[in-house]
């Protein structure tokens, strides 16, 4: 009995993005007691954390990350009316400053060797949200940019509400048939969204340190395509498929494991 | 001559900072007649592609390929960045 009450808590922690006890207490209708001692044995064992303090702690699968802000802030139809501060990054300036808040993550247990390749990867992403959208944004300028750590995992994603990669090659090379071709073409060939300049590699760049080591993986998803690389890749695929709606512009996931 | 490239940041990342940090050199740089022009990368955290491009190309445009050469170090995010830039 003990047993499917603390399966089926983790099952709800794993469908929500982030769980209240006092939800869990509602919904199963058991005491709080109980379900603080199903949430101290899965924290034990390693299967859930707990985020946050006091009556504001929330618990979360490990190694997964939340991803449900981001996600819907990237597909939503309107404009989005939550535009938190503390991730989005309204100009190029702001964002270059972020990048280096990824060298706290030493303390989280990223290696020290490896914060160069981390942080490049992600200043190449998110650079590619200014440089291919600036002036046509759909609505809100800039990039989401949110780093979480988790389990011995580094996630970090990157998203933005411009044209999509798809219109952005279309116009340099208007044999890419969709969406889908557009993103393989983006990670793999080398041609630049903003011909004559000579451009082009830095996807190239960020594919390479991907598929170079084990723990490592990335997805992107922009309008209908969707493509993963790296052994982890998966798993980010999985992440960013949760969100049943496309992203009117592009998103990147970034999955990086440190333990 | 050398140009120690920390003094343009820790963190040396995308095409338009890559493009002010070369006019910025060129500004300065007098080499005498065949000297070399060495990237130094010590004290710098991380190099992207985009920026190390913008650089690469601007200084070997006005100084010739072989003039400009990228000094040893064990920066991975160099070396990667060296690599994808060759192969384009």
């Amino acid at each position: 009995m003990k047993t499917q009450t603390k399966s089926r808590i983790f099952r709800i922690i794993r469908k929500r993005d982030g769980t209240r006890p006092i939800e869990l207490v509602k919904k199963l209708r058991i005491t709080a007691q109980a379900i603080h001692r199903h949430l101290r044995s899965l924290t034990t064992s390693g299967k859930i954390e707990a985020r946050g303090r006091g009556p504001k702690t929330r618990y979360y699968v490990a190694g997964a990350p939340c991803l449900d802000k981001a996600l819907r802030w990237c597909a939503s139809i309107r404009k989005p009316a939550e535009n938190p501060g503390e991730f989005l990054c309204e100009t190029r300036d702001i964002f270059t400053a972020r990048l280096g808040h990824i060298g706290s993550l030493t303390k989280a247990g990223l290696k020290e060797e490896e914060l160069p390749l981390v942080i490049s990867m992600a200043g190449e992403i998110g650079n590619n949200c200014f440089d291919h959208n600036l002036g046509n944004w759909r609505d809100v300028p800039g990039c989401w940019f949110e780093t979480q750590a988790t389990a011995g995992r580094l996630w970090i994603c990157i998203g933005d509400r411009g044209q999509g990669v798809f219109r952005s090659l279309a116009r340099v090379d208007p044999s890419i048939p969709d969406e889908q071709a557009a993103l393989v073409t983006a990670f793999e060939k080398i041609l630049s969204g903003r011909f004559p300049e000579n451009r082009g590699n830095g996807l190239k760049f960020v594919r390479n340190i991907i598929v170079a080591g084990e723990k490592r993986g990335l997805a992107c998803r922009s309008g209908a395509g969707l493509v993963d690389y790296g052994p982890l890749g998966g798993d980010c695929r999985v992440e960013l498929a949760r969100d049943p709606h496309h992203p009117v512009g592009t998103v990147t996931l970034i999955l990086w494991g440190f333990k | 001559m050398k140009i120690r490239l920390k003094s343009y940041g820790s963190i040396l990342a995308s095409r338009p900072a890559g493009r002010e940090a070369a006019l910025a050199m060129k500004a300065r740089l007098r080499p005498g007649p065949g000297e070399k022009i060495e990237l130094d990368f010590e004290g710098v955290l991380s190099v992207g592609p985009s920026w190390l491009d913008e650089v690469l190309s601007a200084l070997r445009r006005e100084y010739g390929k072989d003039r400009v050469v990228c000094l040893p170090t064990k920066n991975a995010s160099v070396t990667e960045s060296l690599r994808v830039i060759s192969s384009s």
